[in-house]
């Protein structure tokens, strides 16, 4: 049965569209930081996630415009750019491996 | 003239001369004999004569006055008792009575002066002690008052008040039986009892003693008897009736021949009717409120309310009732609401009303028999016997027993599913109903133990709504997070899908810019999601794609580097998903597929008529083994197609059969069926239950429930320990479920585990002497 029909189809395999064609992809794809570790050493939080600093404060307005993005210094190592802005105040070092602090670059 | 007599017979005046014109006076008083003002008049100024000028005379005038009150007494007396008859008895004493207690306000006014000079005598003593006292003593309570009334009840009264009582109790009794009588005649004896009291700190004394006491035992002794016989005769219920209507009888008896506020009788008929038959009237608890008869339970309570531990026997009944019906309902439909949680929700409310309903109407929703409701509801919803949820913390699993939960939280975040995704359900309802309906699930939340799992199921749920863009009303589904902060769920929880909406509408935005920056991207959708909130578990899954989708792929990467910066994309396949149009020998077909279903069937776009053996579809592919199985599966046997997209050999039953030389090969003669005919033209959806787990990550799912309720566990106990520095094990442990209890229950077990490793790693110890408190370690 399958051999009559094989037979039939050659013709139709000419036809100039494909059997499936794509008509509309949803994909998806999750982002994150492009960070050594995880948590951010100063705040303990996950560095996906808003620091604790701004967490308790966008409690009070609306959620979501949380603009808590991640620094990295020249030492490689990352934190919470606003944690580490008020770590800087104290001491410019970075808090990991204690070499001076010098920002590489900052997420966007 | 006065004056004259006065002076001259200075030293000489004595008492007995003056009591010769006195007495007569005295006595016609005490008789209520017609005294003239002249009379009366030298009867002030004879007292006054005596007391000023006879040293001995108040004491001689008061001592004779007494004799003449008892005399008097001893005559009424023997008039009272010369009445063989009760009633008579009564009513001669009560007229004696009156008559003497009228005389009482009068016979004193005279003797003013004689007060004075006793009360000189006797207070100038003590006056420096109780200075204060004396002043009411001599205003309220004056001393021949006091005589008389003393008297009264030394001579007559005690010799004849158990005759008093006996007679007034039995016409207490004739008017229980039913008989008529003049009730002034207990009232006046109770009246005598009243004001014979001359003690003036408690002036109930005689009366409560006396009267009261009888009055109690008379009725205990009636209702003793009838209370028990009309039990016997006529049952619980009957006799229920019967208790409510005397109880409420002898509250009007006790306000007619009892002093206000003297109502420790029906204490006593309490007792007495309710409480001595409280095993019968209990045991007929049970039926009724199974029979669902409010008016009889409400009759109950009314009763058992009156006295001591009768409701909270009642209650027991209600809680027992309550848990046993449920669950028996439950069970009875396990095979129904086990696969459908539409039903399994509606009749989990149907029961929650019908508790309330009963709870109102034979209770009137009293706050104690709320709460027994609602521990017994609590019960039902998180019983396991119809079906459990098993978590595994994965870290024993080896024969370690874990403790199984209701599946409850699933099936009520399934429903709001059903409730908030397109489907047959939502659009039936009209928008107000789908709020109705989704309140009555957050009401039923509010009883499940283990709420962080309906939060996991309803994050799970809302993911694939909004990547499948499937939600009915986005304003609903954003309601919902606000109703879910509304009753209690922990901020964290909800924030975390508060920001999902959040990060969609900002991937829209992207979405809508991508688009924009090149034209030919028609086919695509992207949507780029914060991995911290969305993400769940490690696991993605590789798949080679197909080439059309391939090419996509850099150029989406490009275009966000430039967007961002620091940023790392993961692609989620097994998210994303999409329509492919199907050419078939008859038709033109589009379908709804998964990128998983889209990658095995775009294996034959170049060798369309090809059997193709499982072992290369998975070459093709590189899906991983049980992925590729379950997607066939749904190519070759999707439950709502009658002509499936593929076809197979050798058959089997399940995908876990194919083996590795089972071929696949089109259906070239599909088509979709309607009204039996097949169609040319027509969109199917194959995407099903989008694929968020796989089998392995949703074993994760649940180690991860386990393991972040172990870390909740530790932060709150080191949260109490902090704020307490000291505690004992039974107060931190019921300071404990108070904080997670919006979450879940934790179990004696893993609080015990926890504490041990706290203990373990020092941040707290036990203490020295007791070993059960505990101490905070910084």
């Amino acid at each position: 049965m399958a051999d009559e029909n094989d037979n039939e189809r050659i013709d139709e395999n000419q036809r100039p569209d494909k059997m499936f064609t794509l008509k509309k992809w949803n994909a998806v794809a999750m982002w994150s930081w492009d960070v050594e570790c995880d948590t951010c050493a100063i705040c303990r939080v996950q560095v996906m996630d808003a620091c604790l600093r701004c967490q308790a404060e966008s409690k009070k307005d609306s959620y979501g415009k949380q603009d808590c993005v991640v620094v990295w210094g020249e030492c490689n190592h990352s934190f919470h750019y606003c944690c580490m802005s008020l770590w800087v105040k104290q001491n410019n070092r970075c808090p990991l491996c204690q070499q001076e602090w010098s920002i590489q670059r900052m997420g966007k | 003239m006065y004056n004259l007599k006065m002076l001259k017979g200075k030293g000489q005046l004595k008492f007995e001369d003056k009591w010769v014109h006195m007495r007569p006076i005295v006595l016609k008083l005490l008789k209520q004999e017609a005294v003239s003002q002249a009379e009366w008049h030298d009867l002030f100024y004879d007292v006054h004569l005596v007391c000023l000028w006879d040293e001995k005379g108040p004491a001689k005038l008061r001592d004779h006055l007494h004799e003449d009150i008892v005399q008097f007494i001893k005559q009424a007396q023997s008039r009272v008792l010369a009445q063989r008859e009760e009633e008579a008895l009564l009513k001669a004493y009560i007229a004696e009575w009156r008559k003497f207690f009228t005389q009482c306000n009068y016979l004193p006014t005279p003797f003013r002066q004689l007060e004075s000079s006793l009360q000189g005598k006797t207070t100038s003593a003590s006056s420096s002690m109780q200075g204060s006292n004396n002043k009411t003593n001599s205003s309220d309570e004056c001393i021949v008052r006091k005589l008389m009334l003393d008297s009264w009840n030394e001579s007559i009264f005690s010799d004849i008040k158990h005759r008093l009582q006996e007679s007034a109790m039995k016409l207490v009794h004739a008017e229980r039986n039913g008989e008529a009588f003049d009730s002034q005649l207990v009232i006046g004896v109770r009246e005598s009892y009243v004001n014979l009291c001359s003690n003036p700190d408690d002036r109930l004394e005689i009366y409560r003693e006396n009267f009261e006491a009888a009055y109690i035992q008379s009725t205990e002794m009636f209702y003793k008897l009838k209370s028990s016989q009309y039990l016997a005769e006529n049952g619980v219920q009957a006799y229920m009736k019967y208790a409510d209507a005397k109880l409420k009888e002898e509250e009007s008896r006790a306000q007619r021949y009892l002093e206000a506020g003297c109502y420790d009788v029906i204490q006593c008929c309490v007792k007495v009717l309710v409480q001595n038959s409280l095993p019968m009237l209990i045991a007929e608890c049970a039926p009724l409120i199974k029979a669902g008869e409010t008016d009889r339970l409400q009759l109950m309570f009314r009763l058992l309310e009156r006295g001591p531990l009768g409701v909270q026997l009642m209650l027991q009944q209600l809680e027992r009732h309550i848990s046993q019906a449920g669950l028996a309902d439950m069970v009875a439909a396990a095979d129904v609401i086990t696969q459908d949680s539409e039903k399994y929700v509606e009749r989990l409310l149907d029961l929650f009303r019908k508790f309330s309903k009963l709870v109102h109407d034979a209770f009137s929703d009293d706050p104690r028999f709320l709460t027994a409701r609602d521990k017994a509801f609590e019960a039902v919803v998180n019983d396991t016997t119809v079906f459990r949820l098993e978590l595994s913390s994965g870290r024993n699993v080896a024969g370690k027993m874990v403790t199984p939960e209701s599946k409850c939280p699933e099936l009520l975040a399934n429903y709001c599913d059903l409730l908030l995704r397109r489907t047959p359900l939502s659009k039936r309802l009209t928008s107000e109903e789908i709020e109705t309906r989704l309140r009555d699930v957050l009401l039923l939340l509010k009883y499940v133990s283990n709420k962080d799992v309906f939060m996991r199921y309803h994050k799970a749920h809302l993911t694939r709504r909004l990547i499948l863009d499937s939600s009915a009303d986005s304003e609903k589904e954003e309601d919902m997070v606000e109703w879910l902060r509304e009753v209690g769920m922990p901020a964290d929880y909800v924030n975390k899908l508060a920001r999902m909406f959040q990060d969609i509408k900002v991937s829209e935005d992207l979405n809508a810019l991508f688009r924009t920056s090149t034209e030919r991207h028609d086919a695509i959708n992207i949507k780029i999601l914060n991995a911290g909130a969305w993400a769940r578990g490690s696991e993605r899954v590789t798949v080679s794609l197909p080439v059309e989708l391939e090419d996509y792929i850099p150029e989406v990467e490009d275009f966000y580097k430039k967007k961002h910066s620091g940023r790392k994309l993961q692609w989620y396949h097994h998210m994303s998903n999409g329509t492919i149009t199907f050419a078939t020998n008859g038709g033109k077909f589009d379908l709804d597929v998964t990128t998983f279903q889209m990658a095995v069937l775009f294996a034959w776009n170049q060798r369309p008529t090809d059997k193709i053996a499982y072992e290369n579809l998975r070459l093709a592919t590189e899906l991983p083994d049980g992925e590729l199985r379950r997607t066939l599966w749904s190519l070759v046997a999707f439950p709502k197609l009658k002509r499936q997209l593929l076809q197979f050999y050798p058959s089997v039953s399940a995908p876990k059969d194919f083996d590795e030389h089972t071929v696949f090969w089109v259906n070239q003669d599909f088509a979709l069926i309607k009204n039996g005919k097949p169609q040319k033209r027509g969109k199917v959806n194959l995407v099903g239950r989008l694929q968020l787990s796989t089998e392995r990550s949703q074993i994760e799912d649940n180690q991860s429930i386990v393991q972040l309720r172990i870390l909740r566990t530790q932060e709150a106990i080191i949260k109490i320990l902090k704020m307490r520095k000291k505690i004992t094990n039974t107060a931190l442990q019921s300071e404990l479920v108070d904080i997670l209890k919006n979450m879940f229950l934790p179990s004696k077990k893993m609080i015990k585990e926890q504490l041990e490793w706290l203990i373990e790693h020092k941040y707290m110890r036990r203490d020295d002497d007791d070993i059960n408190t505990f101490i905070y370690v910084a």
